[in-house]
């Protein structure tokens, strides 16, 4: 780029929703109750903008590095905020009714949704330990707010309260490796020089401490991805958060929780597989099966979805823990992680998007107060089965391509250890399966609570957000092609 | 870190091992210490309460009222506003002295910085906040 500072056009999706993100906060001041209406179109239509010059990104086929190596947009930062734009903009379809109805801040909230957005776009191009840290806690401090959007609401208070206290704990956790892997490194903070230095260092002193800053460091994240033992905030921030926000805290800030996990495990401790790898391990079978055994107890459908999500990070935790022959990070593992996200993101969306539209109406999100859906309102049940099955792993839905690589990934990689967790993954995809079922029998061969058999409307923008969700969850069952390739495009190793 | 140098050496343990010694040993430190502290001050101070040492405060005026004291929440959003102008002086001073250097690209930087910070104070003036009453 010559003599320019920064290369523009790597920075333009950050740049174009930093934009439309001060233009909320500023237009929402002038304008009356009566144009208010317009918000979630700007809203949208930043996002929107946002992604045109990621297509170009891609097309143009370039890897960009960008102050000194510490922001780089290459496959990888593309893919994934490919995935968060498009995550948000449904969370956006899904929150433009509910926001309107609640008489609580709207231009706020676009406002928060879009700052969190804008961390998540740079937490995938965050290729040091500053940027990660910077992006992570833009990631965290809207959604710390969002979470208590509903502010005379007591559970909505709990929520906030716990996700702020339980975030700021995990991450000044994170941030004492950090430091501590600042002072034995001597000074180094981009990934590239870390992993460097951990491959020249062999053994001895340093590298025990080393160890424990790569383990203190892991804390922090697998709190932001509610992995178990580090899920406690989890369901109680999700069921007490508006709707919308619980959707996207599930997807979008648990995705983003991942990213820093794929590039910290993938380009700063790679070399030091040895050391995270039984951490992972770990992490992995006890957060399939906690979340999973937890999930069938629930009685409330927000919970359940809450530990069904903490168990489904431990799905996509598994290739991580694979163990390769060579103890090498391989290109499928690393692959077939993004595109159970991908998937993931998408199916979940879809289940969240549901269980909004029905809500309207229940004002419950109790399971009982479900049973007897199918009688007036089928669409709604139907397309709520399709979006369980997905989420447990059965066909017609692409959930079952998701399941099938991840196990794809771990048994190709050999030997007893990864044969384990295989083992675990499956049974616990039938535990999973078990809740899953449970909440279609309720839908469709329970009594209706009371004989009000009324049609639910659902508003154009929410119909819209099921509608997409649902037609990529089949799309991608019929070609799951895309999303490998997405996941081979996005792969760091 | 001995400890872990003699397991590294020693009979075919895995390497990580005896990195996770120091995890382990960090963590019983952290356990021990805290252990520690409380333990002795149990053991060593002398314990006579009374109905003066569960007061807030022990010596001076006596507390009256219960513990419940409102403040106006106007002086929390100035405190909020003070944060505005607080961040500003911290980047803005070091930003001054080294003007001459950083040239152009430092000058519009600095702009996009008070630009955003005023967005602030722009919000708080449009929502009411800076009039007193």
């Amino acid at each position: 780029m010559g003599t320019a500072v920064f290369d523009l056009h790597a920075l333009a999706p950050e740049l174009i929703l930093t934009g439309v993100a001060i233009l909320i906060l500023v237009y929402d001041l002038f304008i009356g109750d009566e144009r208010k209406w317009t918000l979630p179109i700007v809203a949208a239509g930043g996002i929107l903008a946002a992604g045109i010059p990621l297509v170009t990104l891609g097309l143009s086929d370039t890897t960009r590095s960008l102050f000194g190596g510490a922001y780089v947009v290459d496959g990888f930062a593309l893919v994934l905020k490919g995935i968060f734009l498009g995550a948000s903009f449904v969370v956006l379809l899904m929150s433009a009714q509910y926001v309107e109805e609640g008489d609580y801040h709207r231009g706020e909230f676009y406002f928060l949704l879009l700052s969190a957005v804008l961390g998540m776009l740079v937490i995938s191009s965050a290729r040091d330990m500053i940027s990660l840290f910077v992006a992570i806690e833009l990631v965290s401090s809207p959604t710390y707010l969002l979470a208590g959007w509903r502010k005379r609401d007591l559970k909505s208070n709990e929520a906030a309260l716990k996700y702020f206290l339980l975030g700021v704990v995990s991450i000044a956790i994170s941030l004492y490796g950090m430091s501590i892997l600042f002072g034995v490194t001597g000074g180094a903070l981009k990934f590239t020089e870390i992993a460097s230095w951990m491959s020249a260092v062999p053994s001895g002193s340093a590298m025990g401490v080393a160890a424990m800053s790569i383990v203190l460091i892991l804390v922090g994240f697998a709190f932001k991805i509610a992995a178990v033992p580090f899920h406690l905030w989890a369901p109680d921030t999700y069921e007490g958060a508006p709707l919308p926000v619980t959707a996207f805290l599930s997807v979008a800030s648990k995705t983003a929780g991942f990213v820093g996990l794929f590039t910290l495990v993938y380009l700063a401790f790679p070399a030091q597989s040895q050391v995270w790898r039984p951490v992972i391990f770990g992490l992995a079978i006890a957060t399939m099966t906690v979340g999973n055994l937890i999930a069938i107890k629930q009685t409330n459908l927000v919970r359940m979805l809450a530990y069904s999500s903490i168990a489904q990070a431990g799905y996509v935790l598994v290739p991580f823990a694979a163990t390769t022959r060579e103890g090498s990070l391989t290109a499928e593992t690393f692959a077939s992680s993004v595109t159970y996200l991908l998937i993931y993101t998408v199916m979940n969306l879809g289940a969240f998007a549901v269980i909004i539209a029905v809500a309207r109406r229940t004002r419950s999100v109790e399971i009982t107060s479900w049973s007897g859906l199918s009688k007036y309102a089928p669409g709604l049940a139907v397309l709520m089965t399709f979006f369980l099955l997905s989420l447990a792993g059965i066909p017609p839905t692409a959930g079952m391509w998701a399941k099938i690589f991840v196990f794809r990934s771990v048994i190709s990689a050999g030997g007893l250890a990864n044969g384990a967790l295989a083992a675990v993954m499956g049974i616990n995809s039938v535990i999973a399966a078990f809740y899953y079922l449970a909440v279609v029998k309720k839908m469709f061969f329970d009594p209706a609570p009371e004989e009000d058999l009324e049609a639910i409307p659902v508003p154009a923008s929410l119909a819209g957000a099921i509608g997409i969700m649902a037609g990529i969850t089949f799309v991608l069952f019929v070609i799951p092609d895309v999303a490998v390739r997405l996941g081979y495009g996005a792969s760091l190793v | 870190m001995r400890v872990g140098r003699w397991f590294a050496k020693g009979d075919g343990l895995p390497s990580y091992f005896s990195q996770y010694i120091t995890v382990a040993l960090i963590g019983l430190a952290a356990i021990g210490m805290v252990g520690f502290m409380l333990g002795a001050g149990r053991i060593i101070r002398p314990s006579n309460p009374s109905a003066d040492k569960s007061l807030t405060y022990e010596c001076g005026v006596d507390p009256i009222d219960g513990n419940w004291a409102q403040t106006n929440i106007r002086y929390y959003l100035f405190a909020l506003l003070f944060v505005v102008f607080d961040v500003e002086a911290v980047f803005v001073y070091p930003w001054a002295t080294m003007m001459r250097s950083l040239g152009k690209s430092g000058l519009v930087e600095m702009i996009v910085f008070i630009g955003i910070l005023a967005m602030a104070l722009l919000y708080a003036w449009k929502k009411g906040i800076l009039a007193w009453d």
